[in-house]
This record gives structure tokens, sequence and C-alpha cells, in this order.
């Protein structure tokens, strides 16, 4: 089979990327995105608590009752 | 044995408990034909937690032999219901929908057991749910110990959570009634979906005891049923003082419809964009004509904003500071990994991160939100908005897969549950095939008077007496 060098480099960068390309993940790495996704919603939600203007007086709402 | 006759499956409770004192057939009869069909259908839905049936024949023995000398205990008498799987069950395994406590066996009943055992309701079966009460964040469907909860009205649908047992039970004629939990939206959310009539009781009036806790300050139980008069004959029964609950709020309910007042005399607030094109575009027809009906109910409608604030941000705080401690040790031992749900797992995890500070802000503004909806409450006397913007959720897809864009903010759940609100869902119409549901919002322990709207809506309607067409 003929083969031009084009073709055969791109052959070889291709087999290259193949070999650079990372592992599928882990599951304890799938953990850990799914962690840091759920610690990063909890950060939001945070940011988004803090621009309800709270006076100081504020008492939190234990013994809740309706 | 007399033969049961299946609308029997659909009565109400007051039907069923007439056609026991009248004897068409025995409790017996009755209670078998139920389990029966229970443990045949219920895995159909991935419902049925456990079958109680042993159990559940004597107790109904015991009630023909009261009826036979004309003692009777009320409309609940000889009437089969489940329980969700987060009740305990004296020397049943309990298992909080979850793998980890597949085993776990308590040696008492729960409190709102022993009421109904005293009145002689029927206990068939425990009936699934989403683990923990979907502690942690739940992403999909299938993060149950039993399996993804399925709609009788379309098994590809979700039946809804974190009482998915409940929901689809009572829906496909299962049990009579059921008790679910609430958090923010388990009782709302599965009876918009499956159909059903369900009522979120105010903070306080339902004893949790020997309930899974998730958030001592959110937790309510209540009941799943098929109309608004089987939900205040229900809490009529389950609602009173109990000091072994903390947040008990030192209160009775008694079931008077006939106390409620005039629908003249009731001003209900809404939000118009609800009822014009706020919701998906499939379920706006159903949500206008459930509004002009209740229009026709003579009630003075008024136009209302809700109070602005992150209601999703301070429920999902508020649930992490409280469920991060109640669950520490499970989640620190590791055997949070066996949930079924990996974000979830990770969502559980993270709670234990949660800054003191930010728990404490979060309540405190939660008192910002008690005193907004108490002011709101200064202006009408309950809120009518839309149970969920649109069907239930398709079992294939992740629950936080975007649906159709909304213009309806859809906080009433949230908003009505961190202020401790009563609530009742409606069924109203169907999309795609689907149920949906309205939701009255009321003032702390206006129970009878949503009730009471509630049967009302349902005199003008049918929607409450559709049947999912299964199979038998």
């Amino acid at each position: 089979m003929d083969i031009s060098r084009r073709q055969l480099a791109g052959v070889i960068l291709a087999g290259t990327a193949a070999a650079q390309a990372p592992p599928p993940p882990t599951t304890e790495q799938s953990g850990n995105t799914e962690l840091e996704s759920a610690r990063s919603a909890r950060r939001t939600a945070a940011q988004i608590i803090a621009r309800v203007p709270l006076p100081m007086t504020t008492e939190p709402a234990f013994q809740f009752k309706a | 044995m007399a033969e049961i006759p299946p609308d029997i499956f659909f009565n109400s409770i007051s039907e069923l408990n007439a056609k026991l004192r009248a004897k068409e057939f025995s409790c017996h009869e009755l209670t078998q034909a139920f389990c029966d069909r229970m443990e045949r259908i219920g895995p159909r839905y991935n419902a049925l937690a456990l079958s109680l049936r042993k159990d559940a024949i004597t107790k109904a023995k015991d009630v023909d032999r009261e009826l036979k000398r004309d003692r009777t205990r009320g409309a609940l008498q000889g009437i089969p219901y489940g329980v969700k799987d987060l009740l305990a069950v004296k020397k049943q395994p309990t298992t909080w929908g979850a793998k980890p406590f597949a085993t776990q066996v308590f040696d008492y009943d729960a409190h709102v057991i022993e009421r109904l055992d005293k009145v002689g309701a029927i206990l068939i079966a425990k009936l699934s749910m989403v683990e923990l009460a979907g502690g942690g964040d739940y992403r999909t469907a299938a993060a149950s110990l039993t399996g993804p909860g399925l709609n009788p009205w379309d098994r590809t649908r979700w039946s809804g959570g974190s009482s998915s047992g409940p929901g689809a039970a009572v829906a496909a004629g299962l049990v009579t009634f059921a008790i679910g939990s609430e958090t923010s939206g388990s009782i709302l959310t599965p009876s918009a979906f499956c159909g059903l009539t369900g009522l979120r009781p105010t903070y306080g009036l339902v004893s949790r005891q020997g309930a899974m806790a998730l958030s001592w300050t959110l937790d309510k139980l209540g009941p799943l049923c098929r109309s608004a008069e089987d939900c205040g004959l229900v809490l009529h029964e389950i609602a009173g003082v109990d000091l072994q609950d903390p947040g008990s709020a030192g209160r009775s309910f008694n079931y008077n419809p006939k106390y409620a007042r005039k629908p003249a005399d009731i001003t209900i607030g809404y939000m118009p964009v609800d009822f014009e094109d706020g919701a998906e575009p499939s379920a706006q027809p159903a949500f206008r004509a459930a509004f002009e009906v209740i229009k026709s109910l003579g009630v003075t409608l008024k136009e209302i904003q809700l109070p602005e604030f992150p209601y999703g941000a301070l429920v999902g705080t508020i649930i992490a500071g409280e469920a991060g401690s109640i669950f520490e040790e499970f989640i620190r031992s590791g055997k949070v990994d066996q949930l079924a749900d990996p974000h979830q797992i990770a969502g559980l995890k993270a709670m234990l991160d949660l800054p003191s500070t930010e728990y404490l802000r979060a309540m405190r503004v939660r008192s910002l939100v008690k005193a907004a909806f108490h002011d709101l409450f200064l202006n009408c006397d309950m809120v009518l908005a839309p149970t969920r913007l649109g069907p239930a959720n398709k079992v294939a897809e992740p629950l936080d897969a975007l649906g159709p864009p909304t213009k309806s903010r859809g906080g009433l759940i949230p908003g009505g549950n961190l202020a401790g609100l009563p609530a009742i869902s409606l069924p109203c119409g169907f999309a795609d095939g689907l149920p949906l549901g309205i939701s009255l919002l009321g003032r702390p322990f206006y129970e009878n008077q949503l009730i009471a709207i509630g049967d009302l809506f349902q005199k003008q309607t049918d929607w409450h007496r559709r049947r999912p067409p299964m199979e038998e």
C-alpha cells in the first residue's frame, strides 16, 4: 500500500495523541469531581444568600414555630 | 368470600368505610384483596418496600370483630393504607430507601402509626422512597433502594420524590391513602405528578417521632389521598400534641368542614404569570382552566407578588447544616458510598464542610422569609399557584435536565416550607397525558380552610376521580 509522507505523519500524530489522551476517569476521580461540584454549589448558594440585606438584630429561626 | 369489585380500590375513605359498616364485605376480605393487589402490582411501579400482609390480616380480623359488635372508631376504621419507608414499624425493616440501612430494625412504631392503629386503620405495606429522602441532592429517579419510582400514568415517567412509593401506590389503587413526608416538596410533588390530593400540614402539627430526620426545622409528615375530604379525615387522626417530638406545635386538628368560612369571605392571592404563560406550554391550558374554576367558586381573587428571596439556596443550606449533623457519623464512616446516586453521595460529603456562619445566615434570612409571608397573609387568606410547572419528569433523564423555559418562578414549595406553612395540592388536569396539580398555600394552622376550598374545587371537577390506564 502506497502512503504519502503527509499521510504517514498524520498516522504518527494520531497515535501520539491517542497515547497522550487521559484514561477514562476512575470511580474515585469521578467522585472527586462530583464532590468539588457539590462544594462549588454550596459556595454559590452562600454567595446568593449573602446578597439578602440582613439587619444585625435578626435572630435565626431556631426553636422554629410556624 | 365476597368478591371485591375493582372499583373498590379507587373508593374514597368515606365510601369504603360505609361499605364496611354495611357489611358488603368484611375487613378481612378487603385487606386480603388490597394485599394481593399491592404484592402483584406494587413492584411494577417500584412502589412496594415491604408487604405487611400477616399483621394486616390479624388487624383486619380484629376490626371485623369490632364491627360485628357495632363498635365503631371513626372514618378510618378498616381502611388499608401504606407508609413511606422512613417511618418506623416495630420489628420490621425500615430502610429509609437506602442500601446502607437495608437491615435496620426499630423496636417501636412511629407516633402516626400508633395513632392510626388506635382508630382501626390497616397498615398493609411500607412504601418505597428516594434514599434518605433525597438528602444531599439526588440527580436521578433511580436514587432509591427499590429503583426509580415509576408513574402509574406512564411508566416512563417518575412518580415524584421523595415520597415516590406513596404517590404511585395511591394512584394505582394499591392503598386508599398513604403517609408521606415533606422537607421541601416531597408530598406535593408526587401528589401533582400522580394525580393525587396531598396535604402538607403546618410545621409541628403532626408528630415526627419515629420518622427519619433529614432537617429538624423543615420535616413534616402528611397524607397523600384521592380527595381533599380524605386528607381532612386522615389529618384529623394523625395530628396532635406529642411531647416526644421537640417540634410539636402543641396543637390538635379537628376536621370541621361545616365550620369553614364561605367562599365569599375568602381572598385568594395569585401571581398572574402562573395562569397566563408562566408554566410549561403543554400545561398552561389546564392551569388557566383551573384558575377559572377557582374563580367560579365565588372567592375574591387578588394579584400578589411572592416575597423575593433565594428560596432554593436557603432550603439547600439549611438542609445541609442539619442533615450534615444528623448523618455525620454515617458520612465519615464511608457507608455513604453505598448510596445509589454519586451526586447525592458528594452532596452529603460536602455538607460536612458547611461553615456554621453560612447555616446561621440562612436561618436568619429564614426569619425574614417567615415575616414576609406573615405580611403577605394580611392581604389574602391563601395563595394559589401551580404545584409544579409541568408534568412528571422522564425517568431516563437527569432530574436537573432543563425542561421547557418557564416565566413562573415556582417558589411556593421552598418558600412555604421555609415558613412552615400548610399547603394542599389538587389534581387540575393533564398535559401530555400526565396529571397536573395546583396548590393552595395558607396561614399556619389553616388546614380546614384549605381543605374546604379544595373540596369545593373537587365538587366542580372530576380530575381527582380519574384513574391511570393500568393493566390489571
